[in-house]
C-alpha cells in the first residue's frame, strides 16, 4: 500500500488561450489519514490541481497519483477510491435530495439496501432528514453544501476531496461540515482541501501546502509554517507573508 | 440485472422525474406539435387538393355568343372544375370588365372568346372538308380566307403555375373538341348523310377514356396524397426533431450547474447515461409521433378534413419511428455536445430542424422541389423519415420497403452519438 494518498509530481497546466500557465510544476505529497489543506490565493491554481487529481482534466505535464495509481493511465480505479465535493452544487436541482443520491448510488452500482441505508445515515449526519424529499434548488446555502457533500461521500471513498466546502455558508452549517470532516478522518480517511479561510485551515489541517502562481511556496503543518515565519502569529500572517498583500483577480 | 441495464434504467427514470417536474416542457413537447398537424393539415387543404376538387370562378366575356363558344364554356362549366360567371351587376362582362375584376382579385382566370371566333373554326372547318372532299368528288362548301382570332385568357397575377396549365389545358381540350365536331359536321353534310354524324362523333370521343384507379394492396383500400396523409407524418417527424431543443439545453444546463461533473466523477457511468438519456428521449419521441397520429386519425375528419392512414404494418411503422426518434434524440445529443451556451445552441438547433424540415419536403413533397433542392433532400435525416413514413402510410408497403430509410437513419444516429461522446470526452482533456 502505497504512503502517499495523493503524489504529484512537476504537474503543468495550460489552458487553451491562456496567457499564462495554471500550473508550473506543481509537487505535492498528501500522506495517508492526514487533513491536509491546500492553500493560496485566488488563481493560485488549486482548483485545477483538484479537478486533474479527480480526472475532470488532462495535465500538461507531469503526473499524479492517487493511491498508488496514475490517473491517466487508471482513471476507474483513482475515480473509486475519491470523493470529490466541487465547489459548484454537483446536483440536480429539480431533484430531491433522495433522488439525487439514490441516482447516483446506482450509478456507483450499489444494491437497493445498501444505497437506502447509507442515503438513511448521510442525512441524518448532516442534518438534512427532513428535507431528504425536498427539491435541492429549494435548499439554502448550507443544506446545497451538505447534500453536495453527501454526494461525495455516497460510495465511502478512501479520500476526500474538498474545494471551498464552507464558502458562503453559515456559522451552523460549517460547524456541522468541519465536525464531520474530523469524524471522516478518524475512520482512517485523507482528506484534501482548499479554503481562503485560513483559520479555519490552521485548526483543521495536520499538513498544509501554500501554492501560489501554479507552483509551491511553502509546506508543513501550521505550527512549523508558523514557527519559520518571522513575526508570525497564526497561518494568516504566514500566507500574507509569502504570498504577498497584493489583490489577486 | 447487469449493472450496466441497471445504470441505463436509473437514468431513464431520472430523466422521467425532471421531464414529469417541468410540465411546461412536457406540454411544449406533446401538445404544440398536435397544434402544429392540425394548423398545417388545415391550411394546406387546399392546395393539397390540387384543383380537383376546388371550383375556381372564371370570368368571361363571351363577344361571339355562339354555339362554338357555348359549348366550349359548357364544357369547363361541367368539368366541375370552373365556375362561369358572365355577368357582372346584371351587365354581361367585356374584356375592361374582366380585366379589372382580375385586377382587384374578385376571380383568379378570365377569358374573353372574340367576335367571330365560330365562324373561323367554321371557315377552317370547311377548308379541310373542301379538301377532303375533293378528293372523293363529294362537293364543296364556302369558305374566305383565313383570319388570326385568339381566346384571350387573363390571370391573376397571384394565381399559381398549376391553376394556370389546367385552364390552358382545359381550354385547348374543349377547343379541339368543337373543332372536330365542326369538321365531322362538315363532312357529313358533303357526304349527304345528315342523321349520325352527333352519334358518331359521340362514339370516337367515347371510345377511349382515361379512368384513374387507386393502387390497392392486399383488399385494402390504399391512400391518396392528402393534406392530413402528407402533413400528419411530415410535421410529426418534424415536431420528434424539435427534441434538440430540450435535449440540447438539458445537456448544456447539466454542465453548466455542475450535475454532469458528479456523472463524470463516477467511474464508467458515462457512456450508460449517455445510453439512458438517449432511450428516454426516443420513447418521448416516439409517443410523440403517436399522438400526432392518434389527432390524425380522430381529431382531424372532425374538423371536416380526412382521416389519417396508418398502412397495414404497425410493426413496420414502429421501427421506422424508432430510426427516427434515435437519429433526431442523437442530434440533440451531438449538437448539446458541441455548444458551450444554451443561447448558442437552441437557436441553431431549432433553424437547423426547420432548414432540414424545409429541404427534407416537409412542407412541400421533395418531388415538387427544384432538382438542385431535391438532392439535397437525401441530407436530411427529415427527408428519409417521411419517405419511409409514405412507403408504409401511402404506398401499403412494409419492412422490407423501409429498410434503406431505417439504415440511413440509425447510421447516422449512431455517427452523431458517437461524436457527441467523442466530443464530451476531448473537452475533458483539452480544456
Amino acid at each position: 500500500m502505497p504512503d502517499a494518498a495523493v503524489l504529484i509530481n512537476d504537474l503543468h497546466k495550460s489552458y487553451r488561450g491562456a496567457f499564462t500557465a495554471a500550473l508550473n510544476g506543481l509537487f505535492l505529497e498528501v500522506p495517508q489519514n492526514t487533513i491536509y489543506g491546500l492553500l493560496g490565493p485566488n488563481g493560485a491554481g488549486k482548483t485545477t490541481t483538484l479537478s486533474i487529481i479527480c480526472g475532470l482534466f488532462g495535465a500538461s505535464g507531469g503526473s499524479v497519483q492517487v493511491m498508488g495509481y496514475d490517473t491517466e493511465k487508471h482513471k476507474a480505479e483513482v475515480l473509486r477510491h475519491i470523493g470529490l465535493v466541487p465547489q459548484k452544487i454537483a446536483l440536480f436541482g429539480n431533484l430531491t435530495c433522495e433522488e439525487n443520491l439514490r441516482y447516483f448510488g446506482r450509478l456507483y452500482q450499489l444494491s437497493g439496501s445498501e444505497i437506502k441505508k447509507r442515503i438513511k445515515d448521510l442525512l441524518h449526519l448532516m442534518n438534512l432528514e427532513k428535507h431528504g424529499d425536498k427539491n435541492v434548488s429549494r435548499y439554502s446555502g448550507g443544506m446545497q453544501r451538505r447534500a453536495n457533500l453527501i454526494a461525495a461521500l455516497l460510495h465511502e471513498p478512501d479520500i476526500l476531496i474538498l474545494d471551498e466546502p464552507t464558502a458562503g455558508v453559515d456559522v451552523q452549517s460549517r460547524a456541522l461540515i468541519i465536525s464531520f470532516l474530523k469524524e471522516y478522518h478518524a475512520q482512517g480517511k485523507t482528506i484534501l482541501y482548499t479554503s481562503h479561510l485560513l483559520d479555519e485551515a490552521e485548526h483543521l489541517c495536520q499538513a498544509v501546502s501554500i501554492i501560489d502562481e501554479g507552483k509551491n511556496v511553502l509546506s508543513g503543518t501550521p505550527a512549523q509554517l508558523i514557527g519559520q515565519t518571522p513575526g508570525a502569529a497564526k497561518l494568516e500572517d504566514v500566507f500574507l507573508a509569502h504570498t504577498g498583500h497584493s489583490i489577486r483577480d | 440485472m447487469p449493472h450496466v441495464l441497471q445504470k441505463i434504467l436509473a437514468t431513464i427514470y431520472k430523466e422521467w422525474l425532471l421531464l414529469r417536474r417541468d410540465v411546461g416542457g412536457m406540454l411544449v413537447l406533446l401538445l404544440m406539435p398536435a397544434v402544429l398537424i392540425v394548423v398545417m393539415a388545415m391550411v394546406q387543404d387546399a392546395p393539397f387538393r390540387d384543383y380537383q376538387e376546388v371550383t375556381f370562378e372564371l370570368l368571361v366575356a363571351d363577344q361571339d355568343q355562339s354555339d362554338l363558344s357555348k359549348t366550349l364554356l359548357q364544357g369547363l362549366e361541367e368539368s366541375g372544375h370552373f365556375h362561369i360567371i358572365r355577368q357582372h351587376n346584371n351587365q354581361l362582362l367585356d374584356t375592361v370588365q374582366v380585366k379589372a375584376l382580375l385586377k382587384k382579385g374578385y376571380a383568379h382566370v378570365g377569358i374573353v372568346i372574340p367576335k367571330g371566333a365560330a365562324a373561323e373554326v367554321s371557315n377552317a372547318a370547311n377548308q379541310i372538308a373542301n379538301s377532303m372532299a375533293g378528293a372523293m368528288s363529294m362537293g364543296r362548301l364556302p369558305v374566305r380566307a383565313q383570319k388570326d382570332r385568339h381566346i384571350t385568357l387573363y390571370f391573376d397575377p397571384a394565381s399559381k403555375p398549376t391553376l394556370r396549365s389546367a385552364v390552358y389545358f382545359a381550354l385547348d381540350k374543349y377547343i379541339t373538341y368543337a373543332s372536330s365536331r365542326q369538321l365531322l359536321q362538315r363532312l357529313t353534310k358533303l357526304s349527304g348523310d345528315t342523321t349520325q354524324s352527333s352519334q358518331t362523333f359521340e362514339n370516337i370521343f367515347s371510345t377511349l377514356t382515361v379512368k384513374e384507379e387507386a393502387l390497392e394492396a392486399k383488399g385494402l383500400k390504399a391512400a391518396s396524397i392528402n393534406s392530413v396523409q402528407h402533413n400528419v407524418p411530415a410535421w410529426a417527424i418534424f415536431g420528434m426533431f424539435f427534441i434538440v431543443v430540450p435535449i440540447t439545453s438539458h445537456l448544456i444546463r447539466e454542465r453548466e450547474e455542475g450535475s454532469a461533473m458528479r456523472l463524470e466523477l463516477i467511474p464508467y457511468a458515462q457512456l450508460s447515461v449517455a445510453v439512458g438519456k438517449v432511450l428516454f428521449f426516443m420513447l418521448v419521441c416516439t409517443l410523440q409521433f403517436y399522438i400526432m397520429c392518434a389527432v390524425g386519425i380522430w381529431l382531424m375528419p372532425l374538423l371536416g378534413l380526412p382521416a389519417l392512414q396508418m398502412g397495414q404494418h404497425p410493426l413496420a411503422l414502429l421501427v421506422l419511428v424508432l430510426g427516427i426518434a434515435f437519429c433526431a434524440t442523437s442530434y440533440g445529443y451531438f449538437l448539446g455536445a458541441y455548444f458551450k451556451t444554451v443561447n448558442q445552441a437552441m437557436p441553431f438547433g431549432a433553424l437547423s430542424v426547420v432548414i432540414l424540415a424545409a429541404v427534407g419536403g416537409t412542407w412541400v413533397p421533395v418531388e415538387l422541389l427544384p432538382p438542385a433542392v431535391r438532392h439535397t433532400a437525401l441530407i436530411s435525416p427529415l427527408h428519409w423519415g417521411l419517405s419511409g413514413a409514405n412507403q408504409l402510410m401511402l404506398r401499403g408497403g412494409g419492412m422490407a420497403d423501409i429498410w434503406p430509410q431505417v439504415t440511413v437513419l440509425v447510421v447516422l444516429g449512431s455517427l452523431l452519438v458517437v461524436m457527441g461522446l467523442w466530443k464530451n470526452h476531448r473537452r475533458s482533456l483539452s480544456v
